[in-house]
């Protein structure tokens, strides 16, 4: 096993001058710029309604498989048009995923204080719900609390925004026990501001940005989250449309119109791995602590 | 030592106990089972019926007792579709699951171990960045739709393996390869970043130092420490053996937990959905368990805590 070499000279890799992002942030940073893009202007670069049937023109190919240029990636079984249907469906699962993030990171980090500020029975509550969150797939939760309390896009958006909760509330209350330890903290309290004023003015500043970094980790696990569910057909509802729900109702025509089905599938996948490689960019260059 | 295992096993009846009311309460405050079983045009009497005769009808602080009374005698309730033990119409599923999810593990751990190791050792060679490219794809890939694009290939295009049912071994190799390969690409990515910080520290360089072979600094010195953080996610990938295939079972159409769990919730049927997430969340606490127990056995600083010797 002489094959085992040395770790070349200085583990701790000699700094190197910046030279700009690498290459993969860059083409990470370029495809959820487009993504954004897509999602704020759905309605005027798709082509057609997502909901337009075409009956004549059903499971027509896309343009470059040898299909026609009035549907550039092809028609479902109902004739409606694949590329529009992938852009209503972009503008959901990313409206989504910000409302479940920034739901997850609001009531993680509001728990967080709590727990840092009434320390105590509060705090071992906290930490109780906590342990309870990390003994559970959260997808388990997630599909019994949906199919139970049946489907309403809002109660989607605030089951999936309960997912990583617990992550911030670790982070926020580890962060403001050692900021109380610290003097701006207790000078302000001294001063007699509010624990409102504590917390919101001057110890969240402080730690925005972990948790804008945990966020951004955060964002592509309920992409993930949203688009498997709606592909078990639990999560978003026809005639709504969602990455996952596209890929689920695309799955019947597999044999013979893979199409409806890849295209989706290549948005999902290349969405959460731009997002994850920005979070880990971000991560390292900003905030090494949270590896 | 029996201090620290009567708080963690105080900890995990407290999470079971949280998990137990968690299901009560989502699932008999959501909706009224009796309607939804029996149609929405079923005749009022009939629909009492089915609630005294499920109890549905008592206090909901009666029915939660009765609930953990059941619990503690082991009675999980019955499925209110063919009226059968929950805990059976359950537990022959298992070796289902179990059959796709073990072998998953094995690939997991066979691949993803060694994987990051090496990639660790070989830091921003090739093969390095060939790992972390498969880690971060492999965690981008959503199940369903790596097991989808398997399909495609070896099913449809190639004909080589059936795409879905259980009759025999062929049927199992796309489903096993589809959870593998994520696990693997996890453990490949949180060994390699494990073991790089315990290559930074240090005691390796003193090893390296006062002469110790590379190889044996790596075995008797990295390789230890660097399994403490890694076996805790190992520990969850042990707990998962049996919910972690909910979506996989689906793709393939297995006749497992997980497809049992996605059908039962359609349908409605509490005693089973809460007999899944009991038993769920039973394997999590346990693996949790075993981790916390192996971390004494693994990590000298603990042992030495708690025998009274400092750290």
């Amino acid at each position: 096993m002489s094959d085992v070499p040395m770790p070349r000279a200085g583990l701790a890799a000699a700094p190197k001058a910046w030279r700009g992002p690498p290459p993969l942030v860059l083409f990470a940073l370029t495809w959820v710029g487009l993504m954004l893009a897509v999602a704020l202007l759905a309605d005027l670069v798709s082509p057609y309604a997502y909901t337009a049937l075409h009956l004549r023109n059903r499971l027509s190919p896309p343009a470059f498989a040898g299909g026609s240029w009035a549907h550039l990636l092809g028609t479902d079984e109902l004739g409606r048009d694949v590329l529009s249907r992938l852009i209503a469906s972009i503008r959901m699962s990313l409206l989504i995923a910000f409302g479940a993030t920034l739901i997850g990171a609001a009531v993680g980090t509001a728990v967080g204080f709590l727990a840092a500020h009434f320390r105590g029975w509060v705090e071992q509550c906290v930490l109780a719900l906590v342990d309870f969150s990390a003994s559970l797939p959260f997808l388990i939760l997630a599909l019994a609390v949906l199919a139970f309390f049946g489907n309403s896009l809002a109660l989607f958006v605030v089951l999936l925004g309960f997912h990583a909760w617990e992550r911030y509330a670790r982070i926020a209350r580890g962060l403001a026990i050692s900021a109380g330890t610290q003097g701006y903290a207790a000078a302000v309290r001294q001063l007699g501001a509010t624990p409102w004023r504590i917390y919101g003015r001057h110890v969240l500043p402080n730690i925005a940005s972990t948790l804008i970094i945990s966020m951004t980790l955060a964002f592509p696990e309920v992409i993930l989250l949203e688009s498997g569910l709606s592909f078990l057909g639990l999560g978003v509802q026809p005639p709504a449309t969602s990455l996952g729900n596209m890929v689920g109702y695309g799955r019947e025509y597999l044999t013979g119109a893979p199409w409806i089905l890849l295209a989706p599938a290549s948005v999902v996948v290349l969405t959460t791995l731009s997002v994850s490689i920005l979070g880990d960019w971000l991560r390292d260059r900003l905030d090494p602590t949270l590896r | 030592m029996l201090r620290f295992l009567a708080m963690r096993l105080l900890r995990a009846l407290v999470t079971i106990l949280l998990v137990v009311t968690f299901a009560f309460v989502v699932l008999r405050l959501s909706g009224d089972p009796a309607q939804i079983i029996m149609g929405a045009d079923a005749p009022p009497e009939a629909v009492e019926a089915f609630r005294s005769a499920w109890g549905l009808d008592d206090p909901l602080w009666v029915q939660y007792l009765r609930y953990f009374q059941a619990i503690i005698e082991g009675d999980l309730g019955r499925s209110m579709r063919d009226g059968r033990d929950a805990i059976l119409v359950v537990a022959e599923r298992i070796p289902s699951t179990l059959a796709l999810t073990v072998p998953a593990l094995a690939i997991k751990l066979g691949l993803g171990i060694p994987a990051g190791i090496h990639a660790a050792l070989h830091r921003n060679s090739l093969a390095d960045r060939a790992v972390m490219m498969a880690a971060v794809a492999g965690f981008a890939m959503p199940s369903f739709v790596l097991g989808l694009l398997l399909v495609l290939v070896f099913a449809v295009k190639l004909g080589w393996l059936p795409s879905g049912g259980q009759d025999g071994w062929q049927h199992a190799v796309l489903p096993v390869i589809t959870l593998g390969l994520g696990g693997a690409a996890v453990l490949a990515r949180f060994t390699r970043s494990a073991m790089l910080e315990v290559l930074g520290q240090p005691y390796i360089r003193t090893a390296s130092a006062k002469g110790v072979p590379w190889r044996a600094v790596v075995r008797s010195h990295a390789l230890p420490n660097a399994a403490i953080p890694t076996v805790t996610i190992i520990g969850f990938m042990v707990g998962s053996l049996i919910a972690g295939a909910v979506v996989v079972e689906s793709v393939f159409s297995w006749p497992g937990v997980g497809r049992l769990l996605v059908v039962a919730v359609g349908n409605r049927d509490l005693a089973v959905v809460q007999c899944i997430l009991l038993l769920v969340a039973a394997t999590m606490v346990a693996a949790n368990l075993v981790v916390d127990l192996l971390y004494g056995a693994l990590d000298p600083r603990l042992r030495m805590a708690r025998a009274g010797g400092g750290a």
